[in-house]
């Protein structure tokens, strides 16, 4: 199997958002605000030429440095980036699958501990991107929208009085804000109630979808709730009717995992340390293996039931056990044999040294 | 007049090529014509070609568009108002037809929001739950600073007065507009060492 040049742009192992910290973290994982921007001299990426993207690249580079996002962060023209390690960015959050798998010029310049990203040439010339860890909406707002406007005045971005943020998909105009938050959902799951808070959330205008976004099923019962609507309220509104539905989601967990605890107490132990025994004795592990014992293991965790592992560990080995973290860990491609054998040997020493 | 590139159609502008000032080869276009015509000799990303070679490309193109269209396409799907794409006009500054918005769901630039309105606005009150269609956030704060210096924002402005100049049917001031983009562009892409991956 080809071996893999380095890919050494992380400043320390794992974002930000994946500390397993900030309000609410035994159910949510992380806030991510984004906000999608054109600009207005250039066509929608769709219609864009190889040369009208590298201009549009070139320009926004410039205005980047000129708001000081030059030497404090990384910046990856992703025709540059083996697809391997485009993958490894989409398995952090930090691009899309979307840009991963485009072509011609296209970046990605993130920073300040992975929590901000800036996707470029993306389906909109610019995604911006700021996640937190934890329930922490305000915080991630505020910071996205420091950047915004620091860059609304090097870069004239198209807009109209009526539609506000023009964006190439009509989802998206108005604010072009979407507000995400990243919900472990076991509890819910288990008791097969997950549809339920679908419909509810459908009804209050916001969408829940499976972790990697779009289109994506939820994988290790880890669910996005955002909002759906972005033309006709302001960006505060948004951000309110978020954090308005949130705590329902949470009391309906919550009460849920009382009630599994409460009344099913050994077939609920019985399942965690089944899955925890898997994690740390399997020599062989697939993904979709991984996230399902890891989202027992957390849950676990947040009844108590566990106490010698942390979230934090949890959530490393959720990312750093993904298909191309492993490659680029091993510095070669791998099949997929290869891949489940060393992700059973890194869940195994995490597990051992993650405990505190 | 008839239009010389699809024979049918009244011709609406001339269109001609000019060597050492004088007119070499002229043609009589029509409006729908003349839209996807712009996009063959305006835009900078292609080399120049002859007048007389874009009237051929865009026959053909509107030939092949003649013979996909002549099988029955999921007739289902098609309202009135798509097997009439002369009642829309496609959106002059990127050829956008409405057709192809409601194929892809995704716009081609800026503009398209004008040129569909009319189309767009109950889609948006689906979409949004909101009607009218109105924005209610934040917008830029006044006009972006112009002191930034640099070729990437010259080129900005450029685009944008080509723009201006297509849509103004001032095709003299486009044609020089879009020689002085390939001209610039053809510098700043002669320089890649400039904006390259740069470490943490």
């Amino acid at each position: 199997m080809k071996a893999l040049p380095p890919f050494n742009h992380f400043p320390r192992p794992l974002g930000e958002w994946l500390k397993g910290q900030g309000p609410e973290s035994d159910i949510v994982v992380s806030t991510r605000v984004r906000l999608a921007r054109n600009i207005k001299a250039w066509p929608f990426t769709l219609r864009s030429s190889t040369q009208q993207r590298e201009e549009l690249l070139l320009a926004v580079f410039e205005a980047l440095n000129a708001i000081g996002l030059d030497q404090s962060v990384v910046r990856l023209r992703l025709n540059e980036v083996p697809e391997v390690y485009r993958d490894v960015l989409v398995e952090r959050h930090l691009i899309s699958r979307e840009l991963a798998s485009a072509e011609g010029p296209r970046a990605v310049v993130f920073g300040r501990g992975e929590m901000l990203s800036i996707m470029i040439n993306e389906e909109d010339h610019l995604r911006l991107q700021w996640i937190k860890s934890g329930f922490d909406v305000d915080r991630a707002f505020r910071a996205l929208v420091k950047v915004d406007h620091a860059l609304e005045r090097r870069l004239p971005y198209a807009v109209s009085p009526k539609y506000g943020y023009l964006t190439a998909c009509p989802t998206n105009v108005g604010t072009g804000i979407r507000v995400s938050v990243m919900v472990h959902l076991p509890a819910l799951t288990l008791k097969d109630h997950v549809q339920k808070v679908f419909k509810a959330a459908e009804k209050m205008n916001h969408a829940i979808r499976g972790l990697y976004g779009e289109g994506t099923r939820a994988f290790g019962d880890f669910y996005q709730v955002s909002n759906q609507a972005t033309l006709g309220r302001s960006e505060e509104e948004i951000v309110e009717s978020v954090k308005a539905i949130l705590p329902k989601i949470l009391e309906y967990e919550r009460r849920m995992r009382g009630q599994l605890f409460s009344d099913e107490r050994p077939m609920v132990e019985d399942r965690i340390f089944r899955a925890l025994a898997t994690l740390k004795n399997a020599r062989m592990l697939n993904v979709q293996e991984m996230m399902s014992h890891l989202s027992l293991v957390r849950l676990g965790i947040s009844l108590g039931i566990i106490n010698d592992i942390s979230l934090a560990t949890v959530n490393e080995i959720f990312i750093l056990g993904q298909p191309s973290h492993l490659q680029r860990e091993e510095g070669r491609e791998m099949t997929p044999a290869e891949r489940d054998a060393k992700r059973a040997e890194l869940v195994r020493t995490r597990l051992a040294a993650g405990r505190n | 007049m008839i239009c010389d590139c699809c024979k049918k159609n009244e011709a609406k502008v001339q269109v001609c090529d000019v060597e050492q000032n004088a007119v070499v080869q002229q043609f009589a276009i029509c409006n729908d014509c003349m839209t996807l015509l712009k996009r063959l000799l305006f835009d900078p990303a292609t080399p120049l070609i002859p007048t007389s070679e874009a009237v051929k490309q865009v026959q053909d193109m509107l030939s092949s568009k003649d013979k996909s269209l002549t099988p029955v396409e999921a007739p289902g799907k098609l309202t009135v108002s798509d097997r009439q794409p002369e009642a829309v006009p496609a959106c002059p500054s990127c050829g956008m037809t409405l057709a192809e918005f409601k194929q892809r769901g995704r716009f081609g630039c800026a503009h398209d929001y004008e040129v569909f309105a009319s189309h767009i606005d109950p889609l948006l009150e689906r979409i949004h739950d909101v009607t009218p269609p109105q924005h209610r956030g934040r917008l830029p704060q006044g006009e972006a600073d112009e002191s930034v210096t640099g070729k990437a924002r010259e080129l900005a402005a450029l685009r944008n007065q080509l723009d201006d100049a297509v849509l103004a049917e001032d095709y003299e001031r486009a044609a020089k507009l879009r020689d002085r983009i390939a001209a610039l562009a053809g510098e700043v892409k002669s320089k890649p060492g400039k904006a390259r991956r740069e470490g943490p």
